[in-house]
C-alpha cells in the first residue's frame, strides 16, 4: 500500500481574521446559524468547502418536502401535540427538552422562511395555502410538499446578507483550543492552499452527516445516497476538542436500484411500488404490517432479511402500474436526483414491463433512524455541545429532523453562540510560531514522499464497517471492528496528498474512520435490538424496553481511545407523556 | 479503465461560464482557461447527482452512467457477507 508521489505544495498566503463565531459549514444550519447570530449582532464567519453558499451542502439541488407545524386548527398541528408523541416517534432514546425546542421553533421558521424567499406553495394545487401531507411514521401532516429547486439559493443569500464573512472552498481542518474553550478554527482554500485562521470564542459546527464510511454494490465509494462530500468533518473535530457524540450506534440506509445509491426510494414506494423476492413473492408484509409503507429502516432490514435467508435478488415492480404512471413516476425522480431519470433511461428499463433488480445502499451516518434523534455532537437545548464554547446544529448534531430541524437548530445555535460570545474575553492573538506550527501539521500531507493515499485508508474503513459492523451485527465481529478501527488510527499520518483537494480529502478519510471507530464503540454498547435496521443485534435480538432506553455518548479520552457512557431517558413509549410544565413555560416565552 | 461521468459537448460549451465548476459539490469540474472548455478533474469523485447538467444554461453536459453502475453484477448477499475470525 505504499506509492511514491511528486506533489507541488505551493505555500499559500496565511490571513488571520476576527470574528465573534466561526461557523463550520455553510448549508441550512450554518447559514441559519449567521442569520439568528447577526440578529443579536455578532460578527460571524462562515467557511464552506463547497464552491458557493447559494448552492452548498446536502440540498444543494433542491428539496421537496419540508416538516412544519403551522397551528392551523387541526388539533395535531400544535406544537405540544408532536412533541408528546415524540417519545414513540424516536422509540424512546433522544432529548425531550431539546426536542421541544426544535418543534416550538417550527412554526415561526415557517415565516421567517418566506420573509427571505422561500415559496411553500406547491405548483400543482395553487388552490390551497400549503399542500400537506402525513409521511415516515409522523402523527399528522406535517409535511409540505413544494417546489424547492431554489431553496438553498434563498437562504444563503439571507446568510450573505446579514454581512457575514464568507470563505468558500475553504475546508476547517481543526477548531483550535485554549485552556478547554475555543479560540477559533485553521482552514484552508482547496484548490489555492490559502489558509485562514479565524479567531472566535465560539465556534458552531453544522458539517452535516457522514457518507463514505460503507461499502456499496457499484463499488465507486462516492456513489452514495446522501452527498458523498459531507464526511463527519463536525463530528470528528467535536471528538479531537472533548465534546461528546450520542446516538452513534444508528446507522441508515436505503433501498436503491442496484448499481446507484440514491435517492429515489420514497418516490416509488409512493406510487404504489411492490417489492418481490427471487420467488415474485411480495415479502414485506412478513416484516412489517405496513409493508412497503413501512419506514425506510424495515425496508432495509426486510431487504436484508431476504437476502440472507436465500431469497435473492430482491426486484422493485412497477409492472402493476400504467405506462402514464410509470412515466411520471420516472420524471418526478429528478426533484430527488436530477440524474435518476437519465440512469433509467441509459439503463434502457420500461417500468411498467419489468422489475428491477435492488439492494441495500451502503452505510450511513445521516440520522439516527429517526426524526427527532441524530447521531452526532450531543447538543442540549440550546444547541451547546458539552464543551462550552462549542455549539453544534443540523445533521451533525444529536436534536435534527431534516431541513426543518436544521433551520431550526441552526437558528438557535446562532442565537446561543452570540449571546455566550457577548461574556467572553477575546482569544489571545497567536504567535508566529502557533501559526507555524499549526499551518506545517496541517500541510503535512502534501510533505510525504511515499505513504497511502486518502482511498487506500478508507476502502479500509468501508470494508471492516459493511462487515464487522453492518446491518446484522455480533459481539465477536463488532469487537475485533472496533480493534481493527483502533489500529487504522495509527496509519492516518501515513496518507499522501498531491495538492490541497487532496489534502481536502485526507482530512474527510480521518473523520470517516473517526465516525466508524465512534459507530463500532456505541452499537457494541447496545446490547439490543432498536429501531429496526437501524441497529440490529443478531445475539440480541429483541428491544428492551427496560434499559434500552438511554442515550449513548462517546468521548475522546487520554491517548485518543473513545470513552463510552449512558444516560436513561426516562421516557415512556407504550403512553403518550404530559409536555413537562418547565418545557411549556419556557417555550410559550420563546413563541 | 477510468470512468468519465460528466460529458460536457465542446461546442455548445460558453466561454467563460463557470457555472458547472462553482455548483458541483464535489469540486469535480474545473474550468481552468476561460477559451477551453471544463475539465472534469476528479472523475471518481463524483457523485453522479447531475447538479452540472441540470444548471448548465446551454445544455453542453450530460451525464453518463458506467456499466458497474447500468449492469451491476455485484452480488447484495456479498455485501452481507462476514469475514472470517
Amino acid at each position: 500500500m505504499t506509492e511514491t508521489r511528486s506533489r507541488k505544495a505551493a505555500a499559500g498566503s496565511i490571513q488571520v481574521v476576527e470574528a465573534d463565531i466561526a461557523i463550520v459549514g455553510g448549508g441550512v444550519a450554518g447559514c441559519l446559524a449567521a442569520v439568528g447570530a447577526a440578529e443579536i449582532g455578532a460578527k460571524v464567519a462562515i467557511l464552506e468547502k463547497g464552491g458557493i453558499i447559494e448552492r452548498s451542502g446536502s440540498i444543494a439541488a433542491g428539496v421537496d418536502h419540508y416538516i412544519a407545524v403551522l397551528d392551523e386548527g387541526e388539533e395535531w398541528d400544535k406544537p405540544g401535540y408532536l412533541l408528546r408523541h415524540v417519545p414513540v416517534v424516536t422509540q424512546g432514546v433522544t432529548d425531550l427538552p431539546a426536542a421541544a425546542r426544535l418543534i416550538y421553533g417550527l412554526p415561526g421558521m415557517v415565516k421567517r422562511l418566506e420573509d427571505m424567499g422561500v415559496d411553500f406553495h406547491d405548483p400543482d394545487k395553487p388552490g390551497i395555502p400549503y399542500y400537506r401531507h402525513r409521511a415516515f411514521g409522523l402523527p399528522g401532516e406535517y409535511y409540505i410538499n413544494f417546489d424547492g429547486r431554489h431553496f438553498k439559493h434563498s437562504i444563503g443569500r439571507a446568510a450573505r446578507k446579514t454581512g457575514a464573512k464568507v470563505f468558500e472552498r475553504v475546508m476547517v481542518s481543526e477548531v483550535l483550543m485554549d485552556n478547554g474553550r475555543p479560540k477559533g478554527v485553521v482552514a484552508f482554500n482547496i484548490r489555492t492552499g490559502a489558509v485562514f485562521f479565524v479567531l472566535a470564542p465560539t465556534v458552531i459546527l453544522a458539517a452535516g452527516d457522514a457518507n463514505r464510511i460503507g461499502e456499496n454494490a457499484s463499488g465507486f465509494p462516492f456513489d452514495s445516497w446522501h452527498i458523498p462530500y459531507n464526511t463527519g468533518d463536525g463530528h470528528g473535530m467535536a471528538l479531537r476538542v472533548g465534546a461528546q457524540l450520542a446516538n452513534m450506534e444508528f446507522t441508515d440506509s436505503t433501498v436503491s436500484p442496484k448499481g446507484y445509491s440514491t435517492q429515489g426510494l420514497n418516490a416509488f414506494v409512493g406510487a404504489g411500488a411492490h417489492f418481490i423476492n427471487v420467488n415474485g413473492e411480495r415479502f414485506m408484509f412478513k416484516y412489517d404490517p405496513k409493508g412497503e409503507r413501512a419506514s425506510r429502516a424495515a425496508l432495509v432490514n426486510g431487504v436484508v432479511g431476504e437476502t440472507l435467508a436465500g431469497r435473492g435478488p430482491i426486484y422493485c415492480d412497477c409492472t402493476h402500474l400504467s405506462e402514464e404512471e410509470a412515466q411520471h413516476l420516472v420524471r418526478t425522480l429528478g426533484v430527488d436526483r436530477p440524474a435518476l431519470p437519465d440512469y433509467f433511461a441509459q439503463k434502457k428499463i420500461n417500468l411498467s414491463k419489468e422489475p428491477f433488480e435492488v439492494t441495500v445502499g451502503e452505510i450511513a451516518t445521516v440520522r439516527a433512524g429517526a426524526l427527532f434523534r441524530g447521531s452526532g455532537v450531543h447538543v442540549d437545548a440550546d444547541a451547546a455541545s458539552s464543551v462550552p464554547g462549542i455549539y453544534a446544529a443540523g445533521d451533525c448534531s444529536s436534536m435534527n429532523a431534516a431541513v426543518a430541524g436544521a433551520a431550526v437548530m441552526g437558528h438557535v445555535a446562532g442565537q446561543s453562540a452570540a449571546r455566550f460570545a457577548q461574556n467572553q474575553p477575546r482569544p489571545e492573538a497567536l504567535s508566529k510560531d502557533e501559526i507555524e506550527r499549526i499551518h506545517e501539521d496541517m500541510v503535512r500531507p502534501l510533505h510525504q514522499e511515499e505513504g497511502i493515499t486518502f482511498r487506500q485508508f478508507e476502502d479500509e474503513v468501508r470494508h471492516i464497517v459493511t462487515h464487522y459492523i453492518g446491518y446484522r451485527r455480533e459481539e465477536k465481529y463488532l469487537q475485533e471492528g472496533l480493534h481493527r478501527l483502533q489500529l487504522l488510527r495509527e496509519r492516518e499520518k501515513e496518507m499522501i496528498a498531491e495538492n490541497y483537494h487532496g489534502l481536502m480529502r485526507v482530512n474527510e478519510a480521518r473523520n470517516i474512520r473517526a465516525v466508524a471507530e465512534a459507530l463500532a464503540t456505541s452499537a457494541i454498547e447496545r446490547k439490543e435490538t432498536r429501531a429496526s435496521a437501524a441497529h440490529f443485534r443478531v445475539d440480541f435480538p429483541d428491544t428492551d424496553d427496560e434499559n434500552g432506553r438511554r442515550i449513548i455518548m462517546v468521548e475522546q479520552g487520554a491517548e485518543g481511545k473513545l470513552r463510552v457512557s449512558s444516560r436513561q431517558t426516562g421516557l415512556q413509549v407504550d403512553v403518550l407523556p404530559e409536555v413537562p410544565p418547565e418545557i411549556l413555560a419556557q417555550e410559550e416565552e420563546a413563541v | 479503465m477510468t470512468v468519465i461521468p460528466v460529458v460536457i459537448d465542446e461546442n455548445i460549451c460558453v466561454e467563460k461560464c463557470t457555472i458547472c465548476d462553482v455548483f458541483c459539490p464535489g469540486d469535480i469540474i474545473y474550468r481552468l482557461e476561460k477559451d477551453k472548455p471544463p475539465v472534469v478533474m476528479y472523475p471518481d469523485e463524483c457523485w453522479y447527482c447531475g447538479a452540472c447538467a441540470l444548471h448548465c444554461p446551454v445544455d453542453a453536459i450530460s451525464i453518463i452512467f458506467p456499466p458497474e453502475m447500468l449492469d451491476c453484477q455485484t452480488t447484495v448477499a456479498s455485501l452481507l457477507e462476514k469475514p472470517e475470525l
